[in-house]
Order: structure tokens, then sequence, then C-alpha cells
């Protein structure tokens, strides 16, 4: 790319939105990506970064029936993702194994390890309990909550319960509690909603309107980040909703995505239709007992929470992925099907 | 070597020997013969390597002069030195001589001295009977006299109170009580109970003296120090001084609170009066003050402290005006009031350093009335915000609630910092001494004072916003209109960076907060405009979409209110050709409406790709730019991430081959709309090509409306607007 890119590039064939770190493959920084084409053949594509972190090299090309709108690798099993897929009219989502490569790398067929059917509605995103082995899996469409149980060995997925959020509630994703794997968060037109897994009910709510993405904090529990269309970054305490801990900018168009770094706390990563991506760091998440303090504060006291921008894209950036093996790598997926991953090791905090 | 022959005569030959040493072994010159470290052998070696035979041999006649006048040189010195010797040996000699007749002659003197002695003994003691004689008769007559004083002592200290001779009464009586307290009881009762009795006269009539005003205050104080002399208890006096001062002080309190009650409620002529009358009552309190310091010499702290008072009291009375409204000229005249008082005691009592006391409760006073008075500014334009507001909402109909909303925010604003910087001047022209002191002390609070109520001000406009008002704009208006309101009103003596700053940071903060919620709403629209019906399923296009009108409407009723707000830009015109943008524009404009019409036969893959080409061609599209505070800046600025939202919302959808026409007639009516009101031309058109192109990917069958029919859907719309917007 050029102009004074760092990132390592890779191009797709057609446009994608969406990229996914294998975070059970724990011998290479590897990211699943699959592309959204609406009258072609789309792919997945599973990317490995080369050992000197100098090249994005395709593992497998994988054909994929629908055009896929959400994507998500199993956290212990590196072989195993969901999609969420749709065509025309039709949606659905399900969950898939990678086949054995035996050297050939021409489109093998992905093996269909359990289908999520049910869905009445679109379906917006597949979650996994980030963590760790858990046999759950949460999908949720535009008015509903499925929680499946699901088998890999054999390959079967079954509802376990479902709830509706309510006509009025147009669902748009969610985020697994890592920390807790009976909490979960959705997201909706007007509010953020906390869901316990175990009675399937609402338990409480942010009433926040335009969240577009949410993200628990790996490191911090009881710490969610949010992303609204114009109203930038919000970071919340779960023991106290009424006002966010701290706020960032965001960007200046939709900001589409965030996510935490899985290790290095503070650290947020942000993609806008601004075709940009943001590094923050929000000093305030370091402290959290003087969380108030750092609310009271006047502005100008805190430090500038923007570490970095990344903005040498041409689309707007829509997938975000930290590589969990090597934390402080990104991958990030533009509209227009290049991914770029990108090492944020200059602007880590020293510590 | 003549001076060699001097220093020997001479004590000091310092100089002669420190010098050579370092120069011969250094530098062998002929010039080393006359120094102490003369080595004739290198002497000679020197010589006869430097000269010629020439030269050596007029040397050697220059030396054998030279050798022989040394010669006599040193003869001579010899002849002197024995000379001197032998008058010395001279002067020994007849010394001797002299001395041999003096001890006869000492022992005569001896003995003439002690018959002398003998002598005046004797006259001694023939005449030590009649000089004790004497002494005795001396005595009795000094013992008699004293009786004698003793029993003329009552008789004339009648005397001397009659002639009113007090001090010299007194000093008879402390003469005479030593022998009344040693006899008083046995011999001299009568003569002792008579002397009293005339004293305590004599002390009552010193008390009234004290108390009496009429009296001089130096006679006052004489009375006060013979009192003192007659072991009175002058301290009771003088705490009965004291309350009397105090309770002058109470009236004077008393008086000042009335004429500052008469200064704030009328009107100049009974404020003169009472004035005069007051300062009267000062200049007395001032001359009792004086009177009561000379009269009891070490009570300087209690009547510092008492004049403290008296101002601090002052001021107090100032603070209660201060708390109620009250206007910087009477606040200077109170000032100004206190600063004479305070001059008429400070030439009284210098010790009391009054000037700085008072100096420190003006600190106070001034500091209370500044923040008093933006305490006040700041309620009052908070009023008339709110005030606007409400009427605005209640809103019979008006036209441009905005504006009246804007125009009390403002016309508050501006009123009142020009009302409070013209209070602020007056204070500052003063030429009193009290304040010129303070002028600086001044000035820093009140910029401070200025800081934090645009910092409070910010603050509240901040909530206004946070309520979702739509008139953020209208503080931001009137904050800009502040700010150069203050500029004017403290030209030199203001620095005003910091809080243009702070003022330029808050503007833009309620700009963006402004296009926020602007945009939000309309993103709000387009969501539900994109998510509501079921693209797939798209009837064919009619008309024009209702979205488009209302998105129309949208803008319009922001251009209105921004108009009302922000100026416009200066450099209006030669922007739209200078700009960076509209020449990508111009390039890539054609090359897309190719691109489009050909991508009706061709298949989307391709399409792809050559929009990848296009991009490849084309500078990337700079959307988000930088926001200036004017009209155009904003709207574009908003409409810019309107169409961007849409160009978002529509890459969400799928659409059928109506769905795709339906979005395209839209797009091409606003282009032909959106032209009057955005100002970024190209990247306006870009977007708008964005999203048709974005359509297209996202469609099942892109085949687009053909031009005319398009164009007579879009005819067909047109009036309709027209129609409508008069009638808006």
């Amino acid at each position: 790319m050029q102009g004074g890119s760092t990132g390592i590039g890779y191009g797709l064939k057609y446009q994608a939105r969406c990229i996914s770190d294998v975070k059970a493959d724990t011998d290479h920084t590897s990211f699943l990506t699959g592309t959204l084409s609406l009258k072609e053949e789309n792919e997945v594509h599973l990317l490995r970064l080369s050992s000197g972190g100098t090249e994005l090299i395709c593992e497998g090309l994988f054909s994929h029936p629908n055009e896929i709108w959400d994507l998500a690798s199993c956290p212990f099993d590196q072989r195993i993702f969901s999609t969420v897929f749709s065509s025309g009219e039709t949606y659905g989502a399900a969950v898939w194994q990678i086949p054995e490569l035996y050297g050939q790398l021409s489109s093998p067929q992905l093996e269909s390890v359990a289908s999520l059917d049910g869905h009445t509605c679109k379906i917006r995103c597949v979650l996994w309990w980030p963590t760790g082995r858990h046999d759950k899996l949460v999908s949720v469409d535009e008015q509903n909550l499925f929680l499946w149980s699901l088998d890999t060995s054999k390959k079967t997925a079954q509802v376990q319960a479902q709830e509706s959020a309510g006509m009025l509630h147009y669902l748009t994703g969610g985020a697994w509690d890592p920390h807790d794997s009976n909490s979960i968060s959705l997201t909706c037109d007007s509010s953020v909603q906390l869901w316990d897994l175990r009675t399937m009910k609402k338990i409480n709510s942010i009433e926040h309107a335009h969240v577009r993405n949410v993200d628990y904090d790996m490191k911090k529990r009881y710490t969610l980040v949010t992303a609204e269309d114009e109203s930038g970054i919000h970071i919340w305490d779960l023991r106290n909703l009424k006002f966010p801990v701290a706020d960032l900018p965001g960007h200046p168009h939709w900001t589409w995505t965030v996510k935490c770094n899985p290790v290095y706390e503070g650290l947020i990563l942000s993609a806008g239709t601004d075709s940009a991506v943001n590094l923050w760091l929000a000093s305030s998440l370091g402290r959290n007992d003087s969380a108030s303090d750092s609310l009271a504060a006047p502005p100008t006291r805190r430090i500038e929470p923007l570490l970095n921008s990344y903005n040498d894209y041409e689309d707007s950036v829509y997938g975000l992925a930290w590589s969990s093996r090597e934390p402080w790598v990104f991958a990030s997926l533009s509209y227009d099907g290049r991914v770029v991953v990108e090492s944020i090791k200059p602007h880590l905090p020293r510590k | 070597m003549r001076d060699l022959l001097s220093s020997f005569y001479s004590p000091d030959h310092s100089p002669s020997t420190a010098l050579p040493l370092p120069n011969t072994s250094r530098f062998a010159t002929l010039d080393t013969i006359n120094t102490t470290s003369f080595d004739a052998d290198q002497y000679m070696n020197l010589l006869v390597q430097k000269s010629n035979l020439e030269g050596l041999l007029q040397k050697h006649v220059e030396m054998a002069a030279e050798i022989k006048n040394l010669d006599t040189d040193l003869q001579m010195l010899v002849y002197e030195n024995y000379n001197k010797f032998i008058s010395a040996t001279d002067t020994i000699k007849r010394m001797k001589n002299n001395i041999v007749g003096m001890e006869t002659n000492m022992e005569q003197l001896l003995e003439k001295i002690t018959s002398v002695q003998s002598r005046s003994d004797g006259v001694n003691t023939s005449l030590f009977e009649r000089r004790e004689h004497i002494e005795k008769l001396h005595r009795t007559r000094d013992l008699l006299r004293k009786v004698q004083f003793i029993y003329d002592l009552p008789t004339r200290l009648e005397k001397c109170t009659k002639s009113k001779a007090y001090a010299e009464a007194v000093k008879l009586y402390t003469g005479a009580t030593p022998i009344f307290k040693a006899y008083g009881d046995s011999s001299f009762q009568d003569c002792k109970r008579a002397s009293e009795e005339a004293v305590t006269m004599i002390i009552k009539k010193l008390q009234g003296k004290v108390f009496s005003d009429s009296e001089s205050i130096q006679s006052r104080a004489e009375a006060v120090m013979l009192l003192k002399q007659l072991e009175f208890p002058v301290e009771n006096l003088k705490v009965k001084l004291f309350e009397k001062l105090e309770q002058f002080l109470v009236d004077l309190n008393l008086e000042s609170k009335e004429l500052t009650r008469a200064s704030s409620n009328q009107e100049s002529v009974p404020h003169s009066a009472s004035a005069i009358a007051h300062e009267a009552s000062i200049r007395e309190f001032a001359k009792a003050v004086r009177a009561y310091k000379i009269i009891f010499l070490d009570s300087e702290p209690q009547l510092s402290k008492l004049a403290q008072d008296l101002v601090k009291k002052d001021f107090e009375a100032t603070h209660l005006q201060i708390m109620k409204q009250v206007h910087s000229g009477d606040l200077l005249a109170m000032l100004r009031l206190i600063w004479t008082d305070v001059l008429l005691m400070d030439e009284v009592l210098p010790e009391a350093s009054l000037p700085d006391c008072a100096l420190q409760c003006a600190h106070v006073a001034v500091r209370d009335y500044i923040s008093s008075a933006f305490g006040r500014l700041l309620k009052y334009i908070s009023d008339s915000l709110m005030n606007a507001q409400f009427t605005s909402k209640d809103g019979i109909e008006e036209e441009y609630p905005l504006q009246t909303a804007l125009d009390a925010g403002k016309k508050a604003v501006t009123q009142g910092s020009v009302d409070a910087l013209l209070d602020f001047r007056q204070l500052l022209d003063q030429e009193t001494e009290l304040l010129f002191r303070l002028r600086d002390l001044t000035i820093d609070w009140l910029e401070e004072g200025f800081r934090d109520f645009f910092r409070k001000l910010d603050g509240y406009f901040l909530l206004l916003c946070g309520k979702g008002n739509t008139t953020s704009e209208d503080e931001l208006a009137s904050f800009s209109s502040g700010g150069g309101v203050r500029d004017y009103g403290h030209g030199p003596v203001f620095v005003p960076a910091e809080i243009c700053r702070i003022f330029r940071s808050s503007g833009e903060t309620f700009l963006h907060l402004y296009i926020k919620m602007r945009t939000q709403k309309i993103s709000v629209l387009l969501k539900k405009r994109f998510t509501a019906p079921n693209w797939v399923k798209h009837k064919e296009p009619r008309e024009v979409h209702m979205f488009v009108d209302m998105l129309l409407q949208e803008f319009k009723e922001i251009g209105s209110e921004v108009k009302q707000t922000l100026p416009q830009s200066l450099h209006h015109k030669h922007r739209r050709t200078n700009s960076n943008g509209s020449t990508a524009s111009s390039r890539s404009s054609p090359l897309r409406d190719d691109r489009l019409s050909r991508s009706n036969i061709q298949k989307a893959r391709s399409q792809l790709l050559e929009s990848h080409l296009a991009k490849l061609f084309k500078q990337k599209m700079e959307i988000f730019t930088k926001l200036e505070h004017t009209q155009e800046s904003v709207i574009t600025t908003i409409v810019k991430l309107s169409l961007k939202s849409l160009h978002e919302l529509v890459r969400l959808q799928t659409f059928n081959r109506s769905g795709f026409q339906q979005i395209q007639l839209d797009i091409h009516f606003l282009k032909a709309t959106i032209k009057d009101i955005a100002e970024d031309e190209a990247a306006v058109d870009f977007l708008l090509d964005e999203v048709i192109v974005s359509t297209a990917e996202r469609c099942l069958d892109p085949i687009p409306l053909e031009p005319p029919v398009l164009d007579r859907l879009v005819q067909a719309k047109l009036p309709k607007t027209s129609e409508q917007s008069p009638a808006s």
C-alpha cells in the first residue's frame, strides 16, 4: 500500500466485513476472514502471519455458500468457526470445520459441524464464550436470543433456550462476558441489554442509544466498552450503569467496532466508517477506584487518549481483531477486502 | 655595580636579588653583569662569542674605565663612614661628663618636702574643733527650716490652688510626703491633715480638668501626669475615657450606617449633607483619639484596636451593601468615605497601620463585589435565556423561535458584560489611593472572575445542550459576541488569550455537539427508511420517496438555525473553485457516470475491479474536513455526514432491481436539490455516487432506470417541493 504504511497487507477478492482471530491456534498468529459478495462465490480465508511477522500467508481458502455477515472462530478448536450468512432473503448461521489439509490449496469444501436453524428473522451474530472450552453457543437475531448446546464431536447443536428481546428492540449484536459465562450483553436500538443466560432474562440495561458494537475488557472485570454511531466510545462499569466511566471521541462518522486488547489493560482499538482505525489508551481504566475522580477532573488534565490513528484505508473499516497470541498485533479489514495487520509495539505504553 | 654598592647601605635590596635569577639561566645576555648571580666565565664566553675584536677592545676600554670609577666610589664611601664614627664617639664622651652632679641635688629636695608636710599637719589639728562646731550649727538650721516648711505647707498649698499652680503644689506635697510618712502620726498631725485636705482638693480639680474637653490637651496631659505623681489610680480614669471613646465610636457607626443607607437609597442632597456631618464627627473622633493618645502615653495598642474596629465595622456595612445589589459608583463612594476617614485617623494614629488594615478590608470588599457582580451577571443571563426558551417553547408559532432565544441570550450576555465592564472600569479608573493600591490586584481578580464566569457560563451552556435542545448554536453566537465585548472592554490591562482559547474550544465543542445531534437525528430517520421495507421485494419506483423530503426538510431547518447563529464564510465563492476535492471530482465524475452506464451490461465483478481502479486514479476523497465556524461549513459537514450514513446503511441491505432503481431515483433527485444547500460540491457528488455504486453492488439485479424516466420522475417531483417550500 502506498504511503508510509507500516502494516502487512493481504487482499481478498471481494468485499468483506468480518475478521476473527484464531484463538485456539497457539503456534501461529492466524486470522479467519470471510467475504461478502452478493453474486460471486464467497470464500473463507485462513491467514497466517509468517514467523518473522513480515508476511501474511494464505493457509487455506475455502468456498462458502453465501455472503458472510459475521464470522467467529472457536476459542478452543482452531479448526472450528461459525458464520452468519445470507443471500437475498434467506439467512442462516452455521458452525463449520476446516477440513484436514493435505497439501492442496484448491478451495476444498468446508465440513459443516452444525447448522443453527430456527431463526425467524435476520441473524446478527454468533458468539462463543471467549475464555475457554464451553459447550454453549449464543446466536442473536433481530429479536431473539438463542442458547445452543454444541457437541463438536457428535456434530450436533440443539437449542437449549430461546428468549425474545421484545418486538420493539431490534437487536444488532452482542458480546459474551469473558469473566462470567452466564452473562452476555446485547446491543439494540436504544440500549445495551445485559442478560443472564441461566434464567434467560434481561437483568439490566444501559439506556444509551445508537450503540453499534460492544466489547468486554478481557483484563478487567465489569468493564464494558461500547461504540456508538455519532458519539464515540464509552467505557462503562457494569456495577454503575448510570454514567460511563470514561468516554473517548471515537471517529468523525460512525464508530463501527471496538476491541479491547486481551493483555494490555486499557488499550482499545476502534474502527470507523471514516476509513481509519484508532488506537486508544483509556487511562482511567487503569485506576478504576478513582473513576469518579477522573470524571470530575477537568478534561484538560487528562492525557491525550488517542495513541495512534491508522488511516491508510480506502474504505470503511468493519473488521477488527486483536491477536491473542501476540497481543501487540491486530488485523483490520476494510470493506474493499483488504486485510492489514499492524503491530502497535511502538505505541505500547512503557511499563 | 653601583647599585650593588648602594644596596649594601639600603635596608631592602630585594628587587635587585629577586629579578636576575631566572634571567641568567635562561637568556644569557650581557646585561647580567649588574646582578648578584653574575658568572664571570659565562659572561666572558658570551662576550667573546658575540662581539668581534674591535668590539672586544672597545668593551675592554669601557670596562677598565668603569672599574676605575667604581674604585673611586668605594673609597669615597669608606671615608664618609669613618667621619660619622668619629662624631659618635665624641657625643658619648660628653654625656658621661654631664651626669656627675645630679645625686646631691635630689637629696636636698627630699628634705624640704618632709618639713612642709609636718607644718600642714599642725595647722589642721589646731582648726579641727571650730569646724566641728560650725557643722553642727548648720545641721540644726536645716532641720529648723524643714519644720518651718512643713508648718507652712497647708497654707502654701492653698495658695497654689488659688493661683492654679497645681504643678507647684504637687511638687511641694510630694516633697513633704516622706516626712509625713515618718512623723505624721506624732508631731505634725495637724499639718498633715490640713495638707491632705488641700491635696484632695487639688486632685478633684485635676480630675475635672482631665475630663473637660474645653481644656487644652497639653494641660490635660499635665494634669494626668500630676495625678500620677500624687499616686492617684490613673487606670480608672483611662478606662473611663476609653469607654467614652467607644461610645463615641458606636454613635459614629450608627451614623455611618445611616449614611450608607441614605447614599444607596436617596440622591445627592441629603447624601452630601450627611457626608459632611459624618466627616465632622470623624474629625471629632480623631481629635479625641489624639488627645487620649497624648494623655495616656502607652495606650496605642488599645487605640489601634479601636480604630481598626471602626474600619472593620465600616467595611461590614459595605459588605452588607454589596450583598444587596449595589452599583460600583456607590461602592466607590463608600470606599472613598472610608478612605478619608482612614486618612484622618492615620494622621492621629500612625501606629495602628490603619491604611494597611483598610487595604486588607478593601481587598475583601472588592473581591466580594466582583464575585457578587459576576454571580448576578450569570444569574441574569441564565434567567433571560431560560425565559427566552420558555417563551419559544410555549410557542405561538413564531417564525424564528431560535432567533428570539438567541437574541435574548446574546443581549443578556452582551448587555450584562458591558454593564459589568463599565462598573469595573469605573472601579479601576478611580484615583483614590486606596483603590489605586489595589489596582493590580483588582485587575487580577477581574481576570479571574471573568475566567470563572465564562467557565461557569460554559458549563451552564453545556447543561443546556445536554438537555437535547437544539439551541446550542445561540450560545455559541452569544459567546463570540461576549468575547468581542470583553476584548473591547479591557483593552490593555486584560490578557484575553487564555479565555479566548477556552472560549474557542467550547465554541467548537458546541458546534460539534450540535452537528452530532443533528446527524443523529438524520441517522435515525435514514435508519428507519432502510430497515423498515423489505428491499428484496421492493416495488417499482413511482416517485421520489418521502424520506428525501424529510431529509431536505431537516437540512432546511438546520440551514435556518445556522443562518441565525453563524456568520457566512467570507471566501464563499472562490473556495468552490479552489478546493482540492473539486478538481478531483471534475476528473472523477464523468468517469463514474461512464462506468455506471456501462455497468448495466457488465458483470458486477468487473464493476468492483473497476471501482478499485477508479479509486486508484482518484485522490482519496477527504470527506471529513476541518470544521469552520461558518454557515456553509456546518451545513456541508452535516450533509456530508448524513450522506455517509446513507451510504453505510445502503451497504447493509440487499436490493432487488426496483429497490435499486428507487435509490437511484432518490439520489438523482437529491443530487439536483442538495447542490443549493451544501458547499463542497465535489465531496457531495462523490458521496452520492458512492451511494448509487454501493446500491448497485448490493443489488441482485442492478439495472438502472433510463435517464429520461429518471428525469421525468424528478421533474414531477420538483414543482411539488417548490410548492411546499414557500408554504412551509
